[in-house]
């Protein structure tokens, strides 16, 4: 190994080179174990940061990890069932006990993984799970009492009583054994998510990623590197090496600008690679500004990325593997390659006398790595009890003290690491003096993303590790990730891959040839867990212990997903990054298995923690989803209209006069303005279709339960369809405006899916019919004009030539006419309130001139613009079915409208109709409620049961469906659905309201409250 | 008896305002425009008659209409597919009424037509950040040779249909994206456009079809 750090031994670093000003200085004073030189870091940029309230210095460069551990800091956090003091364990996203809180106010943020958290000038961080302070921790008693907190503690304490669950037991536990806290302020940033499309898909840039995405680069495919660390490189920034015949550090600078030149290649990092899904789909999330106080003006904070690509080469490397030892999560035991990654690239010492506690050989590079730097190496701990090979002569040299056994306890305490204590194999044991352990239980590839279709990783008995097993669809494995650990090896694999993958996506291109270096041996003996007295951790994050696996084994929990969740070993933000393997090896012991049979669970995404804002991007607030609007929504606006969402339109509920004190005495405004005199409402959002072409007659036929090809030209029709099972689907009016061309409209609530219905007939059911369908819904601005002055009003409006009369326009005519000024309408007389009534419609670019005019024309007769609500409260007054009452259950016939089905013809849903269910005799049918109490107001959902039996399901006979308060009738009145309801009219019925604790008595009656001969609308 | 004006409105009324948005830039990232007075018609092909119809629109506009997602290019008009059988006919606006005309005249018998001048909004979208600000709302790939000059989609933004082609690239070299949005979800899909285009700074305003 060949270093990056020519440093000179610890405690000789008050006075550092580069930094000359007063601030520099004061930064290398709290840095009591940075080294001198050396590092990716920027010594000429220092940071200034806190942590619990403490200030101190770092550089640019560092993670928040190591710029602690510059620091001196050992104690970061507390445990999450014990309160164990706990300090950094790896360097890198699979971090299981470093947490932290960030930021402070609306942007705070739980959990964050010190290791991933890069430092930035004024980062506050806080230690979370701790009270009063991270030193003296009150639940630290906890530990006392572990006994009891075993695998299914929760489960066997807290059964009885059951009801104490979710108000004393659940919110109890929460408090004591959380983690962080979130902020409890709307998030101030903003996410947004984005496409990317590729032919080869990188994910990792280590040695074999960096190599694949350059062959596949310069074969000429569309080719995007994704690394989840701000820095390309991997374990060639933390480890070195040579490649090519140079340092490792200059192979990447090089590689890295030959692909920046590369127009076909985009490389992105700070960007984690989450989630694999179908048709080579794959999510990442781009930490866009979280290594800055805020993001900068019309920045966003993070970015979730939805990768198309071709074919993806997955080089995530691997992760190295703790050893389960009694002591083993003391702050100061630390992953032997975490401190080369601290010691080597960030030129922090994470301890003055370092032990090494070693299974394998790569765990060995570590001696070199401290000594180097200056450190002391004062013992290796192998269980193989010889010195590798490859190592022997910096043993000899430095007279490495090198005992055989495994490490039995950890002594330290809050301050971490004091001295470890080592047994032979004879059971001898000794204390060695030391304030880091690095440990080194081998590497696990990093499979997860290769499993996410399910596909099982399969054991390699010469590396002690799962590799990846069937990979999903475009995927290939290369590098550590499957198993290929020695740089030469990575070098090879990454390139091939890459090569094969472009080759594969028809690039014809020169791949080049793979880049060379050694392929030093990786010789291990596995070593799960050293067994001695005290508490040794599996699952640092949700503390685990192996009594725990063991304990769960001896109660029948022996499958790994039965472990999973008895113990809760790898659920936490961690996913068991550093547990899961070690965890089913112990299982796989105590069972008397291999750990093939033994197994893995199941891995599902997110590979790595996601915000929900990230998920949720820029759908938030009033951009949750998107909106319509009408023509007239900003006529309406102006107005002070108060706006309802239905569905995604914007409509104006009711027009709120000056001293008007709320909302029902606007409606009954309104209301009595259209029936004494003349009132309009926007009704554009009714879905409207153009129905063209020789066999439109024949199609709306076999559409609705009524006929159309009989319908004269200028005329018409209220409308009716079902569903294919019989039961309604929408209605509305349709007109026949030329032989071949009809004008069909639709609710507003079905305007999307009436249209795909018809489309569905017509090019599916019925291709032989000449039938041609455009939605027209956005082409027209309509509106409704209604009331008794209603003609004199369109007088005013329409061109002289026009015949406005009864007989010149009847009810359910529909034509063209000439309006004044110039603009040509169309003109429907078809009434909803029960009015003369008539909807025009204009081309929408007239949408807001005719809502002006309308005023203009109807100033004489007191027009007035009125909104959904008065438009309901006439419907209801009416007995006009919609929405409540075309809910999905109800056939014509319990809409009063059985009469409209056709016996001429065939029609969809006819058949279905018939069936027994559907025709019964006791079915719920559209009645009209009246309270007997004029001044009762009557709620929609109140059940309705016979007067004198007990509310119950067996005496439930129906419900209010919709209700108003009827101006015309001067009390609240209502539509329902009612067991035989239209034998009943006149019978006194109980109304059943639990939900509002209301109970009173009713009078079921004929639905059309107002005018039921309908001689107004014809008038 | 009152006077009534006709004022048209766009349905970027208030969503657009002109000028410079986001991140201040010598050169904007984005460059925004609503084209306003179209002509715009879907035709669509009675059946059996898809042969007639695209010779009529070769008779009318001097081109065949295209039988894939394509934008074929006109001296008059640019004919964009929308599915089987059927294209948008967009057009400057000049003599609304003849121009319409004269299509019913050309298609009569072997086509439908839908007026849909008002149902659709035009956006032209262009800038050297055009593309990554239409990543953020649009799962298409528009790199070049995927999409070049020419290349019409049928897809989605926002759950919302949205007919989307490539023009002929701008004078800067510039690709040029065209997108057809229903009139009601004009509002909306601006704000989106715009809200996606800020950090790379935006020059939004209208422009008359030319």
């Amino acid at each position: 190994m060949s270093g990056y750090s020519q440093t000179e031994p610890l405690g000789r670093t008050a006075t550092m080179e580069g930094n000359t000003n007063a601030r520099g200085n004061a930064a290398a004073a709290t840095q009591s174990h940075r080294l001198r030189s050396g590092g990716l870091i920027d010594r000429k940029a220092p940071l200034e940061f806190s942590f619990d309230g403490k200030s101190m210095t770092g550089f640019a460069g560092d993670t928040l990890a190591s710029a602690l551990i510059a620091n001196g800091v050992k104690l970061v956090a507390r445990s999450f069932k014990y309160h164990r003091p706990r300090g950094i364990i790896t360097a890198g996203s699979e971090e299981p006990s470093a947490l932290v809180e960030m930021r402070t106010g609306a942007r705070k943020e739980p959990n964050t993984r010190a290791t991933t958290q890069e430092l930035y000038d004024g980062l506050i961080a806080q230690s979370q799970n701790r009270w009063p302070s991270l030193r003296r921790d009150f639940l630290s008693i906890n530990q006392l009492f572990s006994p009891i907190f075993v695998a299914g503690f929760y489960y066997k304490t807290f059964m009885w009583p059951a009801k104490f669950w979710e108000a004393i037991y659940e919110p109890l536990i929460r408090r004591a054994a959380g983690l962080g806290k979130s902020a409890e302020l709307p998030d101030p940033d903003h996410y947004d998510k984005a496409w990317a499309h590729c032919d080869v898909l990188v994910v990792g840039a280590g040695p074999a990623g960096l190599s694949a995405a350059l062959a596949a680069g310069r074969a000429g495919s569309r080719v995007i590197l994704v690394e989840e660390d701000s820095r390309l490189g991997g374990r060639l920034l933390s480890d070195g090496g040579e490649i090519d015949g140079m340092h490792a550090e200059e192979w990447v600078r090089r590689t890295t600008d030959e692909l920046a030149s590369l127009p076909n290649v985009r490389m992105m990092v700070r960007t984690a690679l989450f989630g694999v899904y179908d048709g080579g789909v794959y999510a990442a999330l781009e930490r866009v500004n979280d290594h800055v106080p805020v993001p900068g003006p019309h920045q966003v904070r993070q970015r979730l990325w939805r990768i198309v690509a071709k074919r993806s080469v997955v080089t995530a490397g691997a992760i190295e593997r703790p050893i389960v030892f009694p002591g083993n999560d003391r702050p100061g035991v630390m992953m032997a390659s975490a401190v080369r990654t601290y010691v080597n690239r960030f030129a922090a010492m994470p301890g003055r006398k370092v032990a090494l506690f070693t299974n394998n050989d790569d765990g060995w590079r570590t001696v070199e790595a401290i000594q180097q730097a200056g450190g002391d190496i004062t013992a290796v701990i192998d269980p193989r009890g010889k010195v590798p090979a490859e190592y022997q002569a910096v043993a000899e040299l430095s007279d490495l003290r090198v005992l055989s056994g495994g490490v039995s306890d950890v002594k330290g305490g809050v301050d971490g690491v004091r001295g470890v204590v080592v047994t032979d194999s004879n059971g001898r044991t000794q204390q060695i003096e030391a304030d880091c352990l690095a440990v080194s239980g081998g590497w696990n590839p990093n499979v997860g993303l290769s499993c996410f279709h399910r596909g099982k990783p399969v054991w390699r008995d010469d590396i002690a590790a799962f590799i990846p097993g069937e990979a999903p669809n475009g995927m290939v494995m290369a590098g550590a990730a499957r198993g290929e650990f020695s740089l030469g090896a990575c070098l090879r694999d990454g390139h091939a891959a890459g090569a094969a993958a472009a080759a594969q996506c028809g690039a014809s291109g020169n791949a080049g040839e793979a880049s060379e270096a050694g392929d030093e041996v990786y010789a291990i003996s596995p070593l799960w867990q050293v067994k001695a007295k005290g508490k040794a951790f599996v699952d640092f994050q949700h503390d685990v212990t192996a009594s725990d696996v063991t304990l769960a084994q001896r109660e029948g929990f022996e499958s790994v997903e039965h472990l999973k969740r008895y113990t809760t070993l790898g659920m936490a933000t961690d996913q068991g990054k550093t547990s899961n393997i070690t965890g089913l090896a112990i299982m796989a012991e105590a069972t008397g298995r291999s750990i093939p049979q033994t197994g893995t669970t199941i891995y599902r995404p997110p590979y790595s923690p996601v915000a929900i804002g990230a998920l949720a991007g820029h759908h938030r607030d009033e951009n949750f989803h998107a909106w319509r609007l009408t023509p007239s929504h900003h006529w309406a606006a102006a107005r002070g209209a108060v706006f309802v969402d239905t569905g995604l339109w914007k409509r104006a509920q009711w027009y709120p006069q000056p001293g008007e004190k709320d909302w029902l005495e606007s409606v009954t405004r309104e209301v009595l303005a259209v029936r004494n005199g003349v009132g309009f409402c926007d009704v554009t959002t009714l879905g409207k279709v153009d129905v063209r072409g020789a066999d439109a007659g024949t199609f709306l036929d076999r559409v609705y339960i009524n006929a159309f090809s009989s319908l004269a030209v200028g005329k018409a029709r209220y409308g009716l369809m079902l569903r294919e099972d019989g039961i309604v689907m929408d209605d509305g009016t349709t007109s026949r405006l030329a032989e071949d061309h009809y004008f069909l409209t639709t609710t507003t609530a079905k305007a999307g899916p009436v249209m795909a219905h018809l489309e569905f007939c017509r090019q599916v059911l019925w291709p032989e019919l000449d039938v041609q369908l455009s939605s027209a819904s956005d082409q027209w601005a309509q509106f409704s004009i209604a009331g008794p002055n209603t003609r004199k009003l369109l007088q005013a409006l329409v061109d002289p030539s026009e015949d406005m009369s009864n007989e010149g326009f009847p009810f359910m005519g529909a034509r063209e006419v000439k309006l004044r000024g110039g603009v040509t309408a169309r003109l429907f007389r078809i009434s909803f309130s029960g009015e003369i009534a008539f909807e025009i419609s204009v081309p929408a670019r007239y949408g807001a001139a005719m809502a002006e005019n309308l005023m203009i024309a109807g100033k004489p007769f007191g027009v007035t613009p009125y909104g959904t609500e008065a438009l309901g409260v006439m419907r209801i007054e009416k007995g006009h079915v919609a929405g409540p009452e075309l809910n999905g259950t109800t056939t014509a016939d319990d809409l009063g409208l059985g009469k409209m089905m056709s016996k001429k013809k065939d029609f969809i849903g006819r058949v279905m109709a018939g069936r027994e269910a559907l025709t019964a005799p006791d079915r719920q049918v559209v009645v009209g409620i009246k309270p007997l109490d004029a001044k009762r107001r009557l709620r929609s959902g109140a059940h309705v049961v016979p007067r004198g039996a007990i509310p119950g399901p067996d005496t439930d006979q129906g419900y209010v469906t919709s209700v108003c308060y009827s101006p015309m009738l001067q009390q609240w009145i209502g539509l329902g659905l009612v067991e035989r309801g239209r034998e009943r009219s006149g019978e006194i019925v109980r109304i059943h309201d639990p939900l509002r604790n209301e109970d009173y008595e009713a009078e079921i009656c004929n639905p059309v409250f107002y005018d039921p001969e309908g001689v107004r609308q014809r008038g | 008896m009152a006077d009534f004006s006709w004022n048209t409105q766009s349905p970027l009324q208030r969503a657009l305002v002109a000028g410079h948005h986001g991140v201040p830039a010598l050169q904007a990232g984005v460059v925004l425009t609503e084209v306003r007075n179209i002509v715009l018609v879907q035709v669509m092909a009675r059946r059996g008659k898809a042969a007639d119809t695209a010779k009529a629109a070769k008779k009318l506009f001097g081109i065949e209409p295209p039988n894939s997602p394509k934008a074929a290019f006109g001296k008059s008009a640019t004919l964009v597919w929308s599915g089987p059988d059927q294209f948008t006919v967009f057009a400057p606006r000049a003599d609304e009424a003849s121009q319409l005309d004269a299509m019913s005249k050309a298609f009569a018998g072997s086509a439908s037509l839908s007026e849909q001048s008002d149902g659709r909004c035009l956006i032209r979208m262009t800038g050297p950040r055009a593309r990554d600000a239409i990543a953020k709302f649009s799962s298409l790939d528009l790199h070049g040779d995927v999409f070049p000059v020419g290349t019409a989609a049928n897809t989605s933004v926002d759950h919302t249909a949205v007919n989307l082609w490539r023009e002929a690239d701008g004078a800067d070299g510039q690709a040029v994206y065209a997108m057809l949005v229903f009139t009601s979800f004009a509002d909306s899909l601006w704000h989106t456009i715009v809200d996606s285009s800020l950090e790379y700074g935006v020059d939004t305003s209208s422009t008359r079809a030319a």
